[in-house]
């Protein structure tokens, strides 16, 4: 509810005074548990507090309220109704105003206070209250769904169908049976093996792949399929991107100089082979948090390490000492919010707005950072240990530094002026079965061993957050949207889950099978519901009453995001260097784009050629100046984890694909190569589609195209004719500084054929999922 | 094919938007539903695509003052008290300490010097007489259609926070910026231009970046499009030389007939058809938006008068020229930043007033004059909205013994309205004797917020889009209107 509305209500009830009321209110004490603790937590005690409450009055067990603050006691014994909580209460002061609003409580609430203090204000003996004891209509508790326990669901049983194999079926079909609606029908196989090969490999299928996959009736043919695509090493740096966008990874520092960060790439690559080795997920995390630590170090792990060195790096802070917390924050962000879906940064300052986050637990998760390279040092080591500190030469990576640690202080509203007492390592207390502190350095270790056991609460098997979040993030880039919509929030302002049994079977099924994620994989793929059509006969009617697809009655359409544009585009002229690892390479950017930069950046050299054709997975990051082309089909930014990108529909795409260098150079490599094999137009138009579409095209298609070949060779001509006379004239001739350098003269009819395929690269078909 | 239910009718707009929660993130959707005559004109729109386009103009809320709005966005937050805020007190407080009882946030911990007076003399301008100092003489000129704020505050002492809450209402990125609700509330007048323009300063992009001009959890298209100073406006306006014209309408024409049959074949595909939309939206950008950023048009007279051609005005008078073109070809919101990148190179003034405000206010000072000589003149002042101001004001007090320049100042500050139906030569509110702290008819960011939307034809509190569970507004629950200054 708005507080416009709520101060409405209590605008016009305040002014009433009802002696009556009063009287019988004395008579009825509310019930203390079910009526005043839960008001006290909703209203008072985020600022009333155990520690440092505001005002010196802590309201948080019945010794407090009596003893009072610095305005004396909130109780009046002798007197209750002059008692100064009510008073304060009735004047609106309490709760104080925000953003200069009142933030007066509804009647009801200011009665039951009237109530509860008319009867002596009665407080169970020994009772402290919580902020985050329980979940209120304005913020989460521990009791928060996402924190409890994971116990794996039955498989729902079906009613009107018959059980399917899948138990991911049974779970959307049980929902779909209650609301009477049925799921699309299964797509055809063309539909699936371009779906399937964007989704695991993020590249297109060939036309003989199609083929042989539509003629291929065994009952296997699927399985196989996904096999080969899971096996494939393209099916790693497909996924590996979606990770790179959660852990903000970029080449450089950002900020005014933009430095590299030297070797992130390995970071890189070892995403890439831990999706292709399927490593095991809790692995994976210990790695990056403390691949340092372990008693099994290795190079690769160290590498992992890169995770806490990916973040913008500021070399010329405005406040060095200051900057150290803001470095802390964006580690305890990434962190939080790439493995717990939580965020935890809000608590910096104050306890959790929403979320059972104390300010203790910021700094809890923090202390385990605080140990590493974090205090301002010379700018050269970019934040990070010196090769000799972390053991390792040429690897981007992170360690702790001293031995013994420097004391980290909880700071009063973040300040660091104003710190207060000293927070001891621990694990965060969302999860009391599993909070725990941390032990300290063991004699002799090297290292403070702070982040590897953060590492291990995250990875203990009972977390209830970690594997919900992964199998999420699963479902999020198989389906276009999670079953929690908000991947990196599962806190109390996150959407709930479309189907919360499923998600809890998911995480079970997860955990139970070892954390790896090529089986979650294979188990969602050879769903029914993975498989349904986008298209569903009952479409009007369905999307009328679940617009948003939360039911999950049919599949969603998606465009192809950035990298897959670019790399499909690459494939389909026969382009694509399909070279894995190492350094980045630079895409050439137009002058004009590196205009509008500020001077230093302007240094940037491109790839030869034959590098830039490689995935744009490979494209160097470097933060001041993302590649235009890329950010305008939605990549994320690279300051801050992102879980899941925006898909916008904007003109400035429909520029880019019509104007940029990129897609034209595209269009004309395949039209030279098509030309060259001396076809008729008719088979050249054949041959074109055969490689964009992977199909033939229609009659009706051919004949569009064949009489655009026409019109266009026609144009192209009369261009060639005029722009010969004018060179002659001047050779001065104005051109817009996008033009293509390095193309050689292509005859009229090749242009018009490069033209024809500029048309279907631009096509909806072209970019678009079934 | 009939696209003919494409849209569930008898819906309330609402219902339909947050069921389609985020299935469809970013497509324009919300935006076109809340013309108030969307479902009538969709019932008898002969091409049902066309309605996909999230920039078609919409009638404002109630009757507009304004149509379009020019935001001089001073970036680093010039001093108010050097600049609109005269305060003669000042000299008599001069070296000694602010009073004990004013209670601040010492921003980044800097040096608390002594009260200091304005480094450059206040003069009466026009004939309302209000007090402009000399960092202003062109401006100055103009003081009869400025209504100066004087008691301006906002929620943060940091420039990346203030900045962003300047642009969206909120200290924390990821709100839609004001032109954002501008565009979202009443589409673009020129479809062939975006509605919403940002140009930022040579030197660099503010702190925070993108979000301050973000649509947040909007649709992207209500996105401010960063328009670059030098050369082509925007990106990929132009293709290879041999693709003219006739060559590329033949391209987008078979594009259409390829995707107009894909889409057929797959009924409620709105992305598709808001897709297909763009290339045409697209085709009409290329030649749109080199004609409004082409000087060449100007008289040479008109060139000279905004400092075009001369330092150190050269840059800011061609934005500010750049802005009356887009604003006469249908531009409801532009955003022109003085000063960027960091400390110096903006407004922030912590080394020295006399030298920063010096440098930046020459940049500026006859650009804005000419502005608003020029809208005057061509009589589009009535219906242009002009904002001026920064992120917020300084110090009344020096960073140290003698030293000359001022800390961040969040508790008062000075931004001045013109045009758009705004009372001119006058001034609303007033902060203490020092400058300080705004102390009379407060203007938070959400109040500034408020009338500017209100100018705009919009209701601030009505003005809402639904967004996880919410009616988000840009004043969130805060915000009036201070009528007073309305003419």
């Amino acid at each position: 509810m708005s507080f416009r509305y709520l101060s409405l209500v209590l605008f016009t009830g305040a002014l009433i005074v009802n002696p009556e009321r009063a009287a019988e209110a004395a008579e009825t004490p509310p019930d203390f548990e079910t009526e005043i603790a839960p008001l006290l937590i909703k209203r008072c005690v985020e600022c009333h507090q155990e520690r440092d409450p505001s005002g010196n009055l802590s309201l948080i067990t019945g010794q407090n309220l009596l003893k009072g603050g610095d305005s004396g006691s909130a109780i009046d014994v002798a007197a209750p109704e002059k008692s100064l909580l009510l008073q304060r209460i009735h004047a609106g002061e309490m709760p104080p105003e925000k953003q200069g609003q009142p933030q007066k409580l509804p009647m009801e609430e200011i009665r039951l206070f009237e109530r509860w203090i008319a009867s002596g204000s009665p407080w169970p003996e020994g009772r402290t209250l919580d902020l985050f004891e329980q979940t209120t209509d304005v913020r989460a508790g521990r009791d928060w769904w996402s924190l409890q326990p994971i116990q794996q669901p039955k498989v729902p049983e079906l009613h009107s169908a018959p059980q399917p194999v899948n138990p991911i079926d049974a779970f959307i079909l049980a929902r779909l049976e209650k609301k009477q609606m049925t799921p699309a029908p299964a797509a055809d196989k063309r539909t699936l093996i371009r779906r399937l090969y964007y989704d695991l490999t993020g590249l297109p299928p060939t036309k003989t792949q199609v083929e042989q996959f539509e003629d291929d009736t065994s009952p296997q043919a699927w399985e196989k399929l996904i096999d080969r695509l899971l096996d494939s090493p393209q099916y790693g740096e497909r996924w590996a991107r979606y990770w790179l966008d959660l852990v903000r990874y970029a080449d450089t520092s950002g900020y005014e100089r933009d430095q590299e960060k030297p070797f992130a790439w390995k970071y890189r690559d070892w995403v890439v082979d831990s999706l292709n080795s399927d490593l095991p997920y809790n692995q994976f995390i210990v790695e990056q948090l403390a691949g340092d630590e372990l008693p099994n170090r290795s190079q690769q792990s160290v590498i992992a390490t890169g995770f806490l060195r990916l973040g913008t790096w500021n070399d010329e802070p405005n406040d060095p000492l200051d900057y150290q917390y803001d470095r802390l924050e964006d580690l305890v962000h990434t962190t939080s919010s790439a493995f717990l879906g939580m965020t935890v940064k809000c608590a910096r300052c104050h306890a959790h707005k929403f979320d059972p986050i104390t300010q203790e637990d910021y700094y809890r998760m923090a202390s385990a950072f605080w140990t590493g390279p974090i205090a301002p040092r010379g700018s050269d080591l970019l934040g990070g240990p010196h090769p000799d500190e972390l053991g390792l030469a040429d690897v981007l990576g992170w360690t702790d530094l001293k031995s013994p640690p420097r004391p980290l202080h909880l700071l009063k509203n973040g300040e660091r002026e104003h710190p207060l007492y000293e927070v001891q390592p621990a694990s965060l207390s969302m999860i009391p079965a599993l909070e725990r502190p941390f032990a300290p350095q063991p004699e002799g270790a090297k290292t403070s061993q702070r982040r590897l056991q953060l590492a291990r609460w995250i990875t203990s098997p009972d977390h209830p957050l970690t594997s919900r979040v992964l199998v999420n993030r699963l479902w999020l880039h198989h389906f276009g949207e999670g079953i929690v919509r908000s991947p990196n929030n599962f806190g109390f302002l996150a959407d709930p889950p479309t189907h919360p049994d499923l998600l809890d079977w998911l995480a079970a099924e997860f955990t139970n099978g070892g954390g790896t994620i090529k089986r979650m994989h294979k188990l969602i793929l050879t769903s029914k519901t993975w498989q349904q059509s986008s298209l569903h006969p009952q479409f009007r009617e369905y999307i009328k009453r679940d617009a948003g697809n939360r039911l999950w009655w049919r599949a969603e359409r998606r465009r192809l995001d950035a990298e897959a544009l670019r790399d499909s585009m690459l494939a389909t002229t026969g382009e694509l260097n399909l070279k894995t690892g190492g350094p980045g390479f630079r895409p050439t950017i137009s002058a004009e784009a590196l205009e509008g930069l500020s001077k230093k950046t302007a240094a940037w050299s491109a790839s030869s050629p034959e590098e830039q054709k490689r995935r744009s997975l490979y494209m160097y990051s470097k933060r001041g100046l993302l590649p235009p082309m890329m950010t305008t089909f939605d990549l994320c930014n690279p300051t801050e984890s992102c879980g899941k990108r925006d898909i916008t529909t904007v003109p400035t795409q429909a520029l880019a694909m019509m104007n940029n260098r990129f897609v034209h150079l595209r269009s004309e490599t395949l039209a030279r190569e098509i030309s060259a094999k001396n076809l008729k137009p008719q088979a050249q138009v054949q041959q074109l589609w055969s490689r964009v579409y992977a199909r033939e095209p229609s009659q009706q298609e051919s004949e569009l195209a064949l009489q655009h070949l026409a019109t266009q060779s026609q144009h192209f001509k009369q261009h060639q004719q005029q722009t010969a006379t004018s060179l002659e004239r001047s050779q001065d001739h104005g051109t817009g500084s996008d033009k293509p350098k390095e193309s050689s003269p292509l005859t009229p009819e090749t242009l018009a054929l490069a033209s024809l395929c500029h048309v279907l690269l631009n096509s909806n078909e072209f970019l678009y999922l079934d | 094919m009939s696209n003919h239910l494409m849209f569930p009718c008898g819906r309330s707009r609402r219902e339909f938007v947050w069921e389609m929660g985020a299935g469809f993130a970013g497509l324009a959707l919300t935006s076109l539903l809340s013309a108030d005559n969307f479902f009538t004109r969709y019932a008898t729109a002969a091409e049902p695509q066309r309605l996909l386009n999230p920039s078609a103009a919409k009638e404002p809320q109630f009757k507009p003052r304004a149509k379009a709005c020019i935001f001089l966005m001073m970036n680093g937050a010039p001093s108010q008290v050097d600049t609109f805020d005269f305060k003669p007190e000042l000299e008599k407080f001069a070296g000694k300490q602010l009073p004990a009882d004013k209670k601040f946030t010492n921003s980044g911990g800097r040096k608390m010097g002594y009260l200091t007076p304005a480094w450059r003399k206040f003069r009466p301008g026009g004939e309302s007489g209000l007090l402009i100092s000399d960092y202003f003489p062109n401006v100055r000129k103009h003081a009869d259609k400025l209504c100066v704020l004087n008691s301006c505050h906002t929620d943060s002492h940091a420039h990346g926070s203030a900045l962003v809450a300047m642009n969206t209402g909120k200290t924390l990125i990821g709100r839609p910026s004001l032109g954002s609700w501008c565009v979202y509330g009443l589409g673009a007048e020129n479809e062939n231009l975006p509605g919403y323009v940002v140009i930022l300063d040579k030197r660099g992009g503010p702190i925070s970046g993108q979000p301050n001009w973000s649509s947040g959890f909007m649709p992207a298209t209500h996105t401010g499009t960063l328009f670059r100073p030098v050369g082509n406006p925007i990106l990929d306006l132009q293709g290879p030389e041999h693709m003219i014209q006739a060559a590329q309408r033949e391209q987008l024409d078979l594009l259409a007939k390829i995707n107009q049959r894909h889409l057929d074949a797959r009924p409620g595909g709105q992305e598709l058809a808001a897709r297909i939309n763009s290339y045409e939206l697209a085709y009409r950008m290329q030649t749109a938006t080199p004609e409004a950023v082409d000087l060449t048009q100007e008289t040479e007279s008109t060139l000279k008068m905004y400092g075009i051609g001369s330092q150190p005005t050269d840059e800011y008078g061609r934005n500010c020229l750049i802005a009356r073109r887009l604003v006469e070809r249908g531009v409801r919101f532009i955003q022109l930043y003085s000063g960027g990148g960091h400390l110096e190179e903006t407004w922030d003034a912590h080394e020295s007033i006399e030298k920063n405000h010096g440098r930046h206010g020459a940049e500026v000072d006859q650009p804005i004059a000419a502005l608003l000589t020029d809208l005057e003149q061509r009589g589009m002042l009535e219906d242009t909205l002009i904002v001026w101001g920064g992120e917020f004001g300084r110090m009344p007090f020096s960073e140290g013994q003698d030293a000359p320049g001022r800390n961040h100042n969040p508790y008062g500050f000075s931004m001045w309205l013109a045009g758009g139906g705004v009372k001119g030569g006058t001034t609303y509110g007033s902060t203490d004797e020092f400058g300080f702290e705004a102390v009379e008819n407060k203007v938070h960011l959400h109040d500034l917020h408020a009338t500017i939307l209100q100018i705009m034809g919009l209701d601030h509190e009505r003005l809402s889009y639904f967004h996880q569970g919410r009616d988000e507004t840009l004043t969130d629950v805060g915000g009036r209107v201070i009528h007073d200054i309305l003419a």
